[in-house]
C-alpha cells in the first residue's frame, strides 16, 4: 500500500523547531486544501505540541519524501530546520508509525492518553474537508480500534506520570470520597492551578484558594468556583482543612510543625493531607511526624511518578504485539482487495492476447472450424490460468501472512505487466 | 455417603487454596483478567462447603459443632462467607486473599483433624446450643475480618507515611475505606457474639448446674465484648478514630482468640470440648 508519511517529532527535533512547525487547525485546513490534489488523494494531518506528521495516498508515484518536507517548509520557514529532523515511512511502517502514536508509545509521556484523543480529532478534521476516502477512512478505523486496545488490554495508560496526578492518586489512598473533603491550595500560579483543577477534576466538596495577591486567588477562585481566602487569615482555617496543597515561590516555610499541630488537635485528629509541591519547601517536613498528617513533597511525588512511568515502559512490548496483530488484519484485508481485481486482470491479459492471435489468423480457418478453436483456445487459457487462479485465492484466506500475500500479488501483477498495462491503458 | 464426605472433606482445602491463588494473583498481577471469574470461583468452593456441612449434619446427626474441629470448619466456612458478603456489597475485590487465607488454615487443621461422630454428648445436643455456637462463629467471623482490615489499614498507613509505594499501596482501598470496612465488621461481629452471650447464658444454668461465674470462657467473652463495646461507643461519639480503634480491634482479636485457646486446651472450663 503505498501510504506515505512524515513526521517531526520529540525524538528528531528540539522543542524550538517543533513549536515553530506546530499547524493550528485554521493552518491544517489551508495545508489540506494546497495538498489535495496536487500530492495526495487523501489524507490526515496531526499537529500536537510534540509532533507534526503528515500522513496520505500520493497522487501518483512520482511524489517523494522531500515534497512533502519542502512543502512544509516552504510554509512554516525555519532556518534550523534540515531533513534531519524528520522521519519518513511508507506503508506498513508508515501504518506502524500511525499506530504507535495513537497508542501513546511514542509520545514523549509514554502512554499520554491524550493523544487517542488528539488522533481522532485530527481525522475528524480531515473528514470535514473531505480529505478522508475509503482507505484513509479504513487505515483509521484501524488505527482507532489499535489505540483502544491498547488502553483496555494493557496497562500503558495506567498510574500518574505527573507530579500534580500523583499527588492527586495519593490524596485517594487516605480518602475514599472527595466530595465531602475540603481543600486548600496555597499559590495560585501555574502548579496551583493545575492542582487546584485535578481536584475540581475529582469532585473536591470545598476548594479554597489562598495567595500573597489576593486578587489573583479571587481570579482564580472565580473561574474554578471556589472560595478565596486573604492570605494573611488562612492560617486561622488550618482545621477546616482535609487536604492543603502548597505551591508558591515562598523562600522560607510556610507551615510549622506547630501550626499543623495546633490545627490537628482542634480537627480532633482527622486525618489531613499535606502535599508540598513548591522548591523550595513551603511546609516543614517535620509534620510527617504527626500522626494522622499525611506530608509529601516533590520528592516523594516523584517516587510514584518513575514507578508508573517504569511500569508503562514495561508495558510497550504488549502494545507492539497488539500494533503488529492489527497491522497484520489491516493487511490481511488490504491484499484481498487486490486479489479479486489482479485475477481479473490477468484473465484479461490472456484474454486478450488469445483473442488478437485469432483475430489476426482466423482467414486461416474453414468458417466450420472457426468455432471449435474459439472453444479450444479457450480451454487452453483456462487450463493454464486454472493453477494461478487457485493460488490468488489462497491468498486471500487467512494463515497466508500478509507480506507472503503481498508479494505473491506483486510478483504475479510485475511478471505479466499487469500495472503497466493498466497505466498505458486506464479505463 | 460417608465415602462422599471424606471425598469433600479432602477436596475443599484445595478449592480454597485455588480461590486463594487466584485472588493473589490478581491482587500482585493488578490485572483485570479474573474481576469476576475468581467471584465465581469463591462461590463454587463455598457452595460445595456447605453442601459439606449439611452432608455432615444429615449422616452423623448433628450439627458440626461438637468439638473443635467441627467448630473450624464451620469458621473456615463463616470467615469466607461474610467476606463473600461483603465483598458483594461493597465491590472491593482486592483485598480477598488476606481473608481466604485464614479459612485456609482452619480447614486444613479440620480437614486433617475431623472424626466421623456418631456418639455426642446429650448435653450438646440442644436447639439453643446450635443458635448459640453459628451465632457466635458469625460474631468471631466478623471480628477476624476486622482485624485483618485493621491489620492492613496499619500496613497501608505506614507505608504512606514512609513514602514506600509498593504493591500495598497500589492495591488496597484508601485508609477510609479500610477504616469503614473494618469498623462495620466489628460492629456485626459484636451484635453477633452480643446474641450468643445471650442464647449462651440462658441455656448454661440448665445445661451446667455448677458452672462458676468465675470461669475463664465467662471472664474472657466478658472482657472481649466490653472491649468492643467500649471501642464501638468511642467511634460513634467521635472520640477515637483511626489507629486507635483498629489497634483496639486487633487487641480484642487477639484476646478473643487467647480466651478460646485457654478455655479449650489449658483449663477446666465447661467450655472445654476437645
Amino acid at each position: 500500500m503505498n501510504l506515505l508519511s512524515i513526521s517531526i517529532n520529540h525524538r528528531t527535533a528540539p522543542v524550538e523547531i517543533r513549536e515553530s512547525m506546530h499547524l493550528s487547525s485554521e493552518e491544517i485546513k489551508q495545508f489540506v486544501r494546497d495538498l489535495k490534489g496536487s500530492f495526495f488523494n487523501e489524507g490526515v494531518i496531526i499537529s500536537t505540541c510534540n509532533r507534526t506528521e503528515i500522513y496520505g495516498i500520493p497522487v501518483n508515484n512520482d511524489v517523494s519524501f522531500s515534497d512533502i518536507r519542502n512543502f512544509l517548509i516552504q510554509r512554516k520557514p525555519n532556518e534550523k530546520i534540515s531533513a534531519e529532523n524528520f522521519q519518513n515511512f511508507i506503508s506498513r511502517d508508515s501504518m506502524r508509525q500511525l499506530f504507535r502514536v495513537i497508542t501513546g508509545i511514542d509520545s514523549m509521556l509514554i502512554g499520554d492518553n491524550q493523544i487517542f484523543k488528539q488522533v481522532k480529532d485530527s481525522f475528524t478534521l480531515a473528514e470535514e474537508m473531505q480529505f478522508v476516502g475509503f482507505l484513509m477512512r479504513r487505515v483509521f478505523d484501524s488505527a482507532i480500534k489499535t489505540g483502544k486496545r491498547a488502553i483496555t488490554e494493557t496497562a500503558i495508560s495506567e498510574g500518574a506520570v505527573t507530579v500534580s496526578y500523583a499527588a492527586v492518586q495519593l490524596i485517594e489512598k487516605v480518602f475514599s470520597n472527595l466530595n465531602k473533603k475540603s481543600a486548600l491550595v496555597i499559590g495560585a500560579g501555574e502548579t496551583g492551578e493545575i492542582a487546584a483543577k485535578n481536584l475540581i477534576d475529582k469532585n473536591i466538596g470545598r476548594l479554597n484558594v489562598t495567595n500573597r495577591t489576593l486578587e489573583r486567588a479571587e481570579r482564580l477562585a472565580s473561574e474554578l468556583n471556589a472560595r478565596a481566602i486573604p492570605f494573611e487569615r488562612f492560617k486561622d482555617h488550618l482545621h477546616e482543612f482535609d487536604i492543603i496543597i502548597s505551591a508558591t515561590s515562598s523562600e522560607d516555610l510556610l507551615l510549622s510543625k506547630k501550626e499543623i499541630e495546633a490545627a490537628m488537635k482542634k480537627r480532633n485528629y482527622a486525618s489531613m493531607v499535606l502535599m508540598d509541591i513548591a522548591i523550595p519547601r513551603d511546609i516543614d517536613p517535620a509534620t510527617k511526624k504527626i500522626d494522622y498528617v499525611f506530608y509529601h513533597d516533590i520528592d516523594s511525588l516523584n517516587i510514584i511518578v518513575e514507578q508508573n512511568l517504569a511500569k508503562r515502559r514495561s508495558e510497550i512490548p504488549k502494545v507492539e504485539a497488539i500494533i503488529e496483530s492489527e497491522l497484520d488484519s489491516f493487511f490481511n484485508w488490504y491484499n484481498s482487495l487486490q486479489v479479486a481485481p489482479t485475477i481479473k486482470s490477468l484473465r484479461d491479459y490472456f484474454e486478450n492476447i488469445r483473442a488478437e492471435e485469432i483475430e489476426k489468423n482466423l482467414n486461416r480457418f474453414s468458417s466450420e472450424d472457426r468455432e471449435k478453436i474459439e472453444i479450444i483456445t479457450k480451454k487452453i487459457m483456462n487450463k493454464i490460468l486454472h493453477q494461478p487462479t487457485v493460488e490468488l485465492k489462497k491468498t486471500a484466506e487467512s494463515g497466508i501472512s500478509p507480506e507472503e500475500s503481498a508479494s505473491r500479488i506483486g510478483i504475479i501483477r510485475s511478471l505479466f505487466g499487469i500495472d503497466s498495462s493498466e497505466k498505458n491503458n486506464p479505463e | 455417603m460417608n465415602q462422599t464426605i471424606d471425598i469433600i472433606n479432602i477436596l475443599i482445602p484445595f478449592l480454597y487454596i485455588i480461590t486463594f491463588g487466584i485472588y493473589s494473583y490478581d491482587f500482585t498481577s493488578g490485572g483485570k483478567r479474573f474481576e469476576n471469574s475468581k467471584r465465581i470461583f469463591l462461590f463454587i468452593t463455598l457452595f460445595v462447603h456447605i453442601i459439606y456441612l449439611i452432608l455432615r449434619t444429615i449422616e452423623f446427626d448433628h450439627p458440626p459443632i461438637t468439638n473443635v474441629f467441627e467448630i473450624f470448619t464451620v469458621l473456615a466456612f463463616s470467615i469466607s462467607f461474610s467476606y463473600f458478603v461483603l465483598e458483594l456489597l461493597t465491590d472491593i475485590r482486592g483485598t480477598g486473599p488476606f481473608i481466604i487465607i485464614l479459612s485456609i488454615m482452619f480447614q486444613i487443621l479440620s480437614s486433617i483433624f475431623i472424626e466421623d461422630l456418631l456418639e455426642v454428648r446429650e448435653v450438646l445436643r440442644s436447639n439453643l446450643l446450635g443458635s448459640h455456637v453459628f451465632s457466635a462463629l458469625l460474631g468471631y467471623s466478623g471480628i477476624t475480618i476486622s482485624a485483618v482490615y485493621g491489620f492492613l489499614y496499619l500496613t497501608l498507613y505506614k507505608e504512606i507515611k514512609l513514602n514506600k509505594f509498593g504493591l500495598i499501596f497500589n492495591r488496597l482501598p484508601s485508609l477510609e475505606v479500610l477504616e469503614r470496612l473494618s469498623f462495620y465488621s466489628a460492629v456485626i461481629g459484636f451484635v453477633l457474639l452480643t446474641i450468643a452471650i445471650i442464647i449462651g447464658i440462658i441455656w448454661l444454668p440448665r445445661a451446667f448446674p455448677n458452672f462458676s461465674y468465675l470461669d475463664p470462657k465467662l471472664i474472657g467473652t466478658f472482657l472481649v465484648w466490653i472491649l468492643y463495646g467500649i471501642g464501638i461507643i468511642s467511634k460513634i461519639t467521635g472520640r477515637w478514630r483511626g489507629k486507635k480503634l483498629i489497634i483496639l480491634a486487633i487487641i480484642g482479636f487477639l484476646l478473643a482468640i487467647f480466651s478460646t485457646m485457654v478455655t479449650n486446651f489449658l483449663s477446666r472450663s465447661f467450655h472445654s470440648f476437645y
